[in-house]
């Protein structure tokens, strides 16, 4: 007999074949689409791993210790390539290294041990003979063949090439995210505003676009750098962002002002969503078709763009391991075919997992590209 | 709400153009029509809140007596205190008349060789390579010897050169770059040169005798009377009086050739042919003075006061593109971006239908412009390009296998360009000199000369050259990195590293200073990578130093202001030492790092006034050593002339300025006859 | 329709002026000079004269406020005066003449071969999407975009141009006419300009087929899922008449976008690639006067550049109107 203070469930045992529970709400949706998808699947590791040797590249390739106990302390020498104040002055000032790690750490202290990299050579300078056990020099000039010491070779000043293509990881991955976030951030909200409210608010922010647009990429970007004290990478790739939207905003503002006439806007105004809610709930997912193509090759070309810099004599100052400075570098001699390939391919690859990557998104966000059908 | 938008934006058309027509002045940013002379900016208040230097009187005469409206009027060589000439007895009756040499370029080099071996056959020196110390002074010997008789030489041959820019202008008042240089002195009329010693002369092919005075306040030249311009009319001493105006008139833009022809006070001419300079000082460097081309008097001299800028009316613009030239060739044709033709000129060495100088040895000369190092290479190896300055990546793995042997071939000499490190000596880290040597001691010298330069170039120990007169015998020796001399060094000096960071420091009035200092360098990648040198070896002694690239022109203006820390440059040779004393000197307008000795200033005031060559050669070595103890500069190398050339060619000679820009230079190229 | 025209031109107007201020500004506030002289690291002795460099600096109108000077260029531009370059010494009107129309060979052979390409292998992607052949078509892409554009210039340069020397398929080194170009008939004329255009234009087109094909791929995925597509081939409609006339016309807003942010660029050439190909057009020469500081020659190209995208958004935002009947004008 059943209490009459229990309160009734129904039976939401739901019926065989079909799926459980509660919605998963939007973005777990996407991901659980996109996860079933298996070559993007694929470039979305690719770009993990990227990432993991970014993190991890001093470990993989450096001259200097990833830990080491010396004089009864440990340090950790190698993270003095993210940062030079983050390598201890132990080894600097004060017992004179001369950035030369192996010989000095067992003459300095005899009780010294040290976890070295997988592969002693270092991005910003030649290794010479006898820094590591049996390792001679690097070759320089045109010498520099990929080999057992050199991976991938070396460059004209003898600097090994996948110490350069492993520290630049670093570079390349952050690079385009930074460059092209802003641009997509900037130009996905001034275009949706543009495109939605129309009337003064499109005048005044087009006439705003025709501006950036007007101005060529080249003079502002030359003006900036020399305006500016500062020319690392960061503040280059910062300007190609503030000055790359515009193509992204007016994409934007095109969907836009397609979508907004759609049933599902009117309805959702009849509803009585805010314009805000209505242009990025509603609107902005079904606009993304458009922008996701320029935001994934974008991502990519930052590199290129970099290399293209350095080839006119704008690149950022040295040190700079990256793939564009490695690319830069073979231009003068194609027959040093590895400083062009590696960097080449390793740019292929990016380019494909960011474009597969973003093939996969569209996939996932549109509901009727799921089933594949046509 | 309409009717008020477009009155709005009526109101803000309106207000533009009435703004824009508020400069109807003649032009301020040069968009000028082209008839109007260049004006100073009349309707604007006196320059009380400019920072020009103080006007010369010619100037604030011309501000003072035009009105508003009026235009000022052009002066020729307003530049120039005015000077009455002494009549030419009473200057002939005091001189006491030195006869100075007389020569031809090529006769000297002739002499020279006479005296040189060839080693060996022209045929030998075709088929080796070029990769050695020896094969180089073969290659040199054989192919660079003058042709034995005037039948060898191909008189209808044709020379292709490259140039990575395009030339601006073609009158020689205006050069501004070395290719303007060059065209320059194929075009036009001069009437001295110097020889690959730095012995100035005059030119045969212009002049009769020259003469200086005892004093050497004077100098006389007579020119030969079977002179002609490219319009037939004859060459005179008015044209270089009338030249040497013109380079001294204000509102000339004659910037480079300026200098050093600002020191003369007066040049006359007598008559069709005789000239007397007229000097302000007694100095040794006169004679140096005197190197300027000429224009032709009766082409410019009416319509210069109306476009002083030679220019912008459409008179001087037919004149840019087909000028009257007095050199041996004429400029053909100009195709802007692709080449520049220069041809022979026949009435250059026929005078009324008699032969009277050597007749040049090409026919035409095309200078090719081609701005990308790699395409020019390929086009040398082609043959389409005669001769080509190799950088040194090319030299070493690109220009050594078959395919480029199969046309051309390459040679190397020494050229005194030196590259150096230039500290600012007034900021708080370069002004003690043991700061200075210590960045010496830490350069790793021998990485940058193995390995950066292949090896190619030669150390530089100081000032001057050790093959040069000027350059004590027992100089010291370049260099070597010595990183315990260097911490030393910077220890007495007061830096140490006091707060345990790993980067020296130093308590400078009260204040914590860290030794971090920026390095300014033109972008090219070369550089770049001599400066990311400089960084890791100052890395090694806790020197924090930073990289910055920067364009030709923001690198010179930081030059001129001292805005900088240090920067790296280089610095090609003068013919005459005195021209250090403008980097060196205190004060002086190239010394970038205000480096100051009073006693290297002393030294170079004694050696302007000293007419003994060996003590004045003293007094220079007194120079290099001082500067040398100082290091205001830690000298790296010096950058030798790596060129290559089609086989066909024969008779290129290497100097300390290079192959060209010397005499006989260009002239003692030529090309064999087929037989 | 004409009230729009009318209010967006004279919009434009004070656009252009906003720009060209921004820029006058921008340039101007760069450090450097017009006035170095080049050959001064060469040649000691000819060095420039601090008396003489602000001398110079007057003459040029240099020591001007920025204002001051901008609207001098601002008035002499009212007048028709582009003014006169400073280091080329030669009116801009003249050099940008000379220089735009090879750079508009380039670009617009350049675009047309793109579109030309890269649309139907834009629609082919969509009709085999994930299929082998088309992803080989993508991977194959992708590799040539991250191919630089100097690096593949050099290397067929050296293929074309010297090793296949003699032989039919011999083109040239560089340059954009051959030497006895002027000699030629008014068909070899062309003939060989099409012959220097071949590399050039192939440098110019490869790295951008992804990216269109791409975006012509993305943009047909959404509509050709319609039902209105369903209905079109339920009622026969063939394959091709599906894509092309049906779908491909609705993607046309985004097209058309991007062809209005593309139209620009043909304007101001690829600095490398003129570099590489001793091209003489405008690419070049826009970055040697920034590099010389030639403030009039920049303002003229400036104002040219602008004043085309001006136009060309404007062509783009009727053309919406066009295209897709929902897009209305105020």
């Amino acid at each position: 007999m059943s209490n009459p203070t229990t309160p009734v469930i129904e039976d939401r045992t739901p019926p065989p074949g079909t799926r459980a529970g509660r919605s998963r709400g939007y973005a777990a949706d996407v991901w659980y689409q996109f996860r079933r998808r298996r070559l993007s699947m694929a470039a979305l590791t690719f770009v993990v791993g990227l990432t993991i040797v970014a993190i991890l590249s001093p470990a993989i390739v450096g001259t200097k210790p990833v830990i080491c106990r010396y004089r009864g302390q440990i340090y950790f020498p190698a993270l003095g390539y993210f940062h030079d104040r983050w390598e201890n002055a132990v080894f600097k000032t004060r017992d004179k290294f001369r950035g030369v790690y192996p010989k000095n750490l067992t003459t300095k202290d005899p009780q010294s041990w040290a976890v070295w990299p997988l592969v002693y050579q270092d991005p910003y300078r030649r290794v010479r003979a006898n820094e590591w056990k049996d390792q001679p020099a690097n070759p320089s000039g045109d010498q520099g063949v990929p080999s057992q010491y050199n991976l991938f070779g070396t460059n004209q000043a003898g600097i090994d090439v996948f110490a350069q293509m492993i520290h630049g990881t670093r570079v390349a991955l952050l690079v385009g995210l930074f460059s092209t976030g802003i641009s997509a951030i900037i130009g996905v909200v001034v275009g949706s505003l543009a495109g939605y409210f129309r009337g003064w608010v499109d005048v005044v922010l087009s006439r705003c676009i025709e501006v950036v647009m007007s101005i060529p990429a080249l003079v502002l970007i030359l003006a900036l750098i020399s305006i500016f004290e500062k020319t690392s990478i960061w503040h280059v790739m910062g300007v190609l962002g503030l000055t790359g939207w515009t193509g992204i905003a007016r994409l934007t503002r095109g969907e836009f002002l397609r979508l907004r006439e759609m049933d599902f806007v009117v309805g959702a105004r009849a509803v009585g969503a805010s314009g805000l809610r209505i242009m990025f709930s509603h609107i902005l997912p079904n606009a993304t078709a458009p922008i996701l193509v320029p935001v994934s090759f974008g991502i990519a070309s930052a590199i290129l763009v970099e290399s293209a810099l350095s080839f006119l004599g704008f690149g950022p100052p040295p040190p700079n391991p990256s793939w564009g400075t490695v690319l830069n570098a073979g231009r003068s001699n194609l027959q040093m075919w590895w400083l062009i390939v590696f960097p080449g391919s390793a740019i292929f690859l990016t380019v494909l997992a960011y474009n597969l990557i973003g093939e996969g998104l569209q996939e996932a966000t549109d509901p009727r590209l799921r089933n594949n059908e046509k | 709400m309409k009717t008020a938008y477009w009155i709005g934006v009526g109101l803000c058309v309106i207000s533009l153009w009435g703004g824009c027509n508020r400069n109807a002045d003649p032009p301020v940013t040069d968009a000028g029509l082209v008839s109007e002379p260049v004006t100073p900016a009349t309707t604007s208040p006196p320059p009380t809140k400019s920072t020009d230097a103080a006007s010369t009187d010619a100037e604030k005469s011309v501000e003072v007596s035009s009105a508003p409206a009026a235009k000022p009027q052009f002066q020729l060589g307003d530049m120039l205190d005015p000077f009455e000439a002494p009549p030419l007895a009473e200057l002939d009756a005091q001189a006491n008349w030195i006869d100075r040499p007389v020569s031809d370029g090529i006769e000297r080099l002739r002499e020279r060789q006479a005296n040189e071996s060839t080693f060996d056959t022209v045929e030998k020196a075709l088929s080796i390579r070029n990769d050695s110390e020896e094969s180089n002074r073969l290659i040199c010997a054989a192919l660079g010897r003058l042709p034995a008789h005037e039948s060898d030489v191909d008189p209808n041959a044709k020379l292709v050169r490259h140039t990575y820019i395009d030339m601006k202008s073609t009158n020689p008042l205006m050069q501004s770059s070395v290719i303007e240089q060059e065209i320059a002195g194929m075009t036009s009329f001069g009437l001295f040169s110097f020889d690959w010693n730095f012995q100035p002369f005059a030119s045969a092919d212009s002049v009769r005798s020259w003469q200086s005075s005892a004093d050497r306040m004077y100098d006389k030249v007579v020119m030969r009377d079977d002179l002609t311009w490219s319009d037939g009319h004859p060459i005179t001493a008015h044209d270089v009086e009338f030249s040497f105006k013109a380079i001294m008139s204000k509102a000339v833009p004659a910037l480079a050739v300026r200098h050093g022809t600002d020191k003369i006070k007066w040049v006359h001419a007598y008559d069709d042919h005789t000239l007397v300079f007229f000097h302000k000082e007694p100095l040794a460097t006169n004679d140096w003075n005197i190197f300027f081309s000429s224009i032709p008097k009766h082409v410019y001299e009416k319509s210069i006061a109306d476009d002083p800028k030679m220019q912008v009316s459409d008179y001087h613009v037919r004149l840019e593109n087909s000028p009257v030239v007095g050199g041996p060739y004429r400029i053909a044709s100009r195709t802007f971006a692709k080449d520049v033709i220069l041809e022979a000129r026949p009435d250059y060495y026929m005078h009324q239908g008699k032969q009277v100088r050597r007749a040049p040895r090409f026919q035409q000369i095309r200078f090719l412009i081609m701005t990308d190092s790699s395409v020019a290479l390929l086009a040398v190896k082609r043959g389409d390009i005669d001769e080509f300055i190799l950088q040194p990546q090319q030299w070493q793995s690109q220009t050594k296998d078959a395919d480029f042997y199969e046309k051309c071939t390459k040679a190397f000499g020494v050229e005194w360009v030196n590259f150096h490190f230039l500290w600012n000596c007034k900021t708080p880290y370069f002004s003690d000199k043991r700061v200075r040597q210590a960045m010496s001691y830490a350069f790793d010298h021998e990485e940058l000369l193995k390995t950066l330069l292949y090896g190619l170039y030669q150390p530089c120990n100081g000032m001057f050259h050790h093959a040069s007169a000027w350059c004590p015998p027992n100089a010291a020796p370049s260099y070597q990195q010595n990183l315990d001399r260097a911490e030393e060094l910077l220890q007495q000096a007061g830096w140490s590293d006091s707060d345990g960071d790993g980067v020296l420091d130093k308590q400078i009035d009260g204040k914590l200073i860290k030794f971090e200092f920026t390095v300014n360098c033109a972008d090219a990648a070369e550089r770049v990578a001599i400066c990311n040198l400089l960084r890791e070896s100052l890395d090694q002694i806790g020197v924090k130093c930073n990289v910055r690239p920067l364009e030709f022109t923001v690198l010179t203006e930081r030059g001129t202001t001292h805005a900088f820390e240090a920067m790296f440059a280089g610095l090609g040779t003068g013919t005459d030492p005195d021209t250090s004393d403008n980097i060196f000197g205190t004060g002086q307008d190239r010394n970038y790092g205000q480096y100051s000795n009073p006693e290297v200033d002393r030294l170079f005031a004694e050696g302007r006034r000293e007419f003994d060559p060996e003590k004045r050669r003293v007094l220079y070595q007194k120079i290099h050593q001082l500067t040398y103890d100082d290091q205001p500069f830690t000298w790296l190398y010096y950058r030798n002339s790596y060129y290559a050339f089609n086989k066909d060619l024969r008779g290129f000679v290497f100097s300390p300025r290079g192959p060209y820009s010397y005499s006989p230079g260009i002239d003692s190229l030529w090309k064999p006859a087929l037989h | 329709m004409v009230n729009y025209l009318i209010r967006r031109l004279l919009i434009g107007c004070l656009t252009l002026v906003a720009i060209t201020a921004i820029i006058y500004a921008l340039i101007r506030s760069m450090p450097g000079s017009p006035l170095t002289l080049q050959m001064a690291e060469v040649d000691p002795s000819k060095a420039i004269s601090e008396q003489d460099f602000q001398q110079m600096r007057r003459m040029y109108g240099l020591h001007k406020p920025i204002h001051e000077a901008y609207l001098g260029w601002l008035g002499s531009l009212c007048r028709g005066e582009l003014g006169r370059s400073i280091s080329r010494k030669q009116p801009v009107t003249k050099l940008i003449a000379e220089r735009i129309g090879p750079t508009l060979a380039l670009s617009v052979s350049s675009l047309i071969l793109t579109y030309l390409l890269a649309v139907p292998m834009g629609l082919y992607s969509v009709v085999r999407s994930n299929r082998p052949e088309e992803r080989c078509l993508a991977t194959g892409l992708y590799m040539l975009y991250s191919l630089p554009s100097y690096v593949a210039a050099l290397l067929l340069l050296v293929l074309f141009a010297v090793r296949l020397r003699g032989t039919a398929f011999e083109l040239p080194l560089f340059g954009m006419v051959s030497d006895g170009h002027a000699q030629l008939s008014w068909w070899g004329k062309l003939a060989d300009i099409a012959w220097h255009m071949v590399l050039p234009v192939t440098c110019y087109t490869y790295g951008a087929l992804a990216f269109m094909a791409r975006f012509v791929k993305s943009n047909m995925e959404e509509v050709i899922r319609q039902d209105y597509i369903r209905t079109a081939r339920a009622k026969g409609v063939g394959s091709f008449g599906v894509i092309v006339v049906h779908a491909f016309r609705n993607t046309l807003i985004p097209f058309v976008t991007e062809l209005g942010l593309t139209l620009p660029g043909l304007l101001s050439g690829s600095v490398i690639l003129e570099q590489i190909f001793t091209w003489p057009g405008i690419g070049r020469l826009f970055f040697e006067s920034i590099a010389e500081r030639d403030y009039p020659t920049i303002m003229g190209l400036t104002l040219m550049f602008s004043l085309m995208t001006l136009v060309f958004q404007l062509l783009a935002d009727i053309l919406y109107a066009v295209v897709d009947p929902r897009v209305t004008f105020q």
